[in-house]
């Protein structure tokens, strides 16, 4: 995925309804492109047949 | 103020609750000494947002009389506890450290802090926190909060209060909230220990939410003993709480002495030995590892790969949640936000669904990557932090590249959420200082719903080391 702009950030927070300032939205974006380049690893992983369904509360094994 | 009055002060909960047992010290006496402690040194350390003196001596003196008469009394009667203010208190405000909430007075106690006072404990007050638990506060609306071992630096978040009034002897134990890692990260920086019970085990009904998924109330205590004994108060399954476990509570205290001869423990390699990981963290954390060994269990090296991804995924998917929480706030409140809440929470409002599904699916492999491991190995063992606590200046001021995102945000929570991620127990036990003398802290990971060997194994480490017994320079 192509890094998001501050201009593309702010159209897509706008269209949402939330305020913003300029301030806001430029930090808004470092942190949006942070999280995307982080969890681009995801996307070498077999991910199509996992169930995005976290498996919590497992009883204890006897 | 005498010697004698502040080691009473850095007893831990249990201790206390056996001596007004005995009638050695009265409930008032302790209450009015953490008051009095409150009083002197939280105008620098900001742990309390509200101290609640009257109502916590009108119930010490009520606690005082059911001793005198021979009452039946809770495992934790006369004991002086603090909450974090994330928790509903009936007929007090909690502010989930926002202005949004600064005037919120809920009519009914989170079931977390009914069970407390029906085990007697007595509530001294509401603690600081980042705002509505997120972590990167940037202007505390309540003050600063500050660690007691050093003044400058973080005392971690966002149960920062909980870690901080435990390690300053401002209360007997403390209840946070640890959704990505809340109750650990401020029990390793502050020097105490923290406890993340199994997700489920104690309900959630009262505190205000982040991520249903992960959100799980948690004690912090000077010793484990004291964890033990808030959790057994705290655990089970409330009909308030329709996610709450029936799975039946054990008797902690039972097996705490048992010992660690012969489990099997599993030493993370990503996170004991990876290059983020800090000197000094690694050398405490190994040669905690090694003391375990000498006490009996049997450790080794494994490779958990996706752990190093955790804290992005979970920043993917609980910032996610917070954003469905805050949403209209978001769009007629936003500027009564502090700038760092209200970034992180637009950051998480704008997130690609295709990157929150991705990262949903990632996180099943994590859970089942710690599933695995726990399938060969009674617990897991890692640090708590991949540092002691960092300056607070560093957590501060504006972001301008997204390098700093991922040093600031994704590679320390990576250490606390996977843990989170799985909804296993986790629990921060002091492991050592730094040369600069800041506390360092060791984490153990358990089955779920297995707290009872977690508990034990930290126990018996605790018993080894005894680092619980140093107490921060200007606390005495």
């Amino acid at each position: 995925m192509t890094d998001l702009t501050t201009e593309q950030v702010g159209a897509l927070a706008a269209a949402l309804g939330l305020p913003a300032t300029p301030d806001d939205l430029a930090e808004v974006t470092h942190r949006l492109n942070a999280l995307i380049e982080a969890l681009t690893p995801l996307a070498e992983l077999p991910l199509e047949m996992v169930e995005p369904v976290p498996a919590l509360g497992d009883p204890p094994r006897a | 103020m005498t010697a004698d009055r502040t080691d009473l002060a850095f007893l831990g909960a249990r201790q206390l609750a056996v001596l007004v047992r005995e009638r050695k010290v009265s409930p008032v006496e302790l209450t009015q000494l953490y008051l009095d402690r409150i009083e002197r040194l939280d105008r620098a350390l900001r742990a309390y947002i509200t101290v609640l003196p009257d109502t916590a001596l009108a119930t010490a003196r009520r606690a005082e009389a059911a001793v005198m008469r021979g009452a039946r009394l809770g495992p934790l009667h006369g004991v002086p506890y603090a909450v974090k203010d994330q928790f509903d208190t009936a007929g007090v405000r909690t502010t989930s450290g926002s202005r949004i909430m600064e005037h919120h007075v809920p009519a009914e106690d989170a079931t977390a802090i009914a069970r407390l006072d029906a085990a007697g404990g007595i509530l001294l007050g509401k603690l600081n926190l980042t705002e509505f638990a997120l972590g990167g506060t940037q202007q505390f609306p309540f003050g600063q909060p500050r660690n007691p071992w050093n003044l400058e630096h973080d005392p971690g978040g966002s149960s920062s209060g909980s870690g901080i009034a435990v390690a300053a002897g401002l209360c007997g134990a403390s209840l946070g909230e640890d959704t990505g890692g809340s109750v650990r990260s401020p029990a390793s920086f502050c020097g105490v220990v923290g406890l993340r019970p199994t997700w489920s085990r104690v309900s959630r009904h009262g505190s205000f939410p982040l991520s249903w998924s992960m959100d799980t109330p948690g004690p912090l205590g000077r010793t484990v003993e004291d964890a033990a004994w808030l959790l057994q108060a705290i655990a089970g399954y409330d009909p308030k709480d329709p996610l709450s476990s029936r799975e039946p509570v054990p008797d902690y205290a039972r097996t705490l002495a048992d010992g660690v001869r012969g489990l099997r423990i599993g030493i993370i390699r990503e996170l004991t030995f990876g290059p983020e990981t800090d000197a000094e963290v690694r050398g405490a954390v190994v040669e905690a590892a090694r003391r375990l060994e000498r006490l009996g269990a049997v450790t080794d090296e494994i490779s958990l790969p996706l752990v190093p991804l955790a804290g992005a995924i979970f920043m993917a998917l609980a910032d996610s949640d917070g954003a469905g929480v805050h949403f209209r706030w978001l769009r007629t409140r936003a500027a009564d936000y502090d700038q760092g809440t209200r970034r992180r929470l637009l950051t998480a409002s704008l997130i690609p669904a295709a990157i929150q599904q991705r990262a949903a699916r990632a996180r099943a492999l994590v859970c089942a990557e710690m599933r695995d491991a726990l399938a060969r190995h009674d617990l897991l063992l890692c640090p708590t932090a991949h540092q002691a606590a960092p300056p607070i200046a560093a957590a501060h001021g504006v972001i301008t590249s997204r390098h700093e995102v991922a040093g600031r945000f994704f590679t320390r929570r990576s250490y606390v959420t996977p843990a989170a991620l799985a909804g296993l127990p986790a629990i921060a036990v002091p492991c050592g200082f730094t040369w600069s003398g800041l506390p360092l802290s060791l984490q153990l990971i358990g089955r779920s719903f297995d707290e009872a060997t977690v508990l034990r194994a930290a126990h018996a480490y605790e018993q080894e080391c005894e680092w619980w017994r140093r107490r921060p320079p200007g606390a005495s």
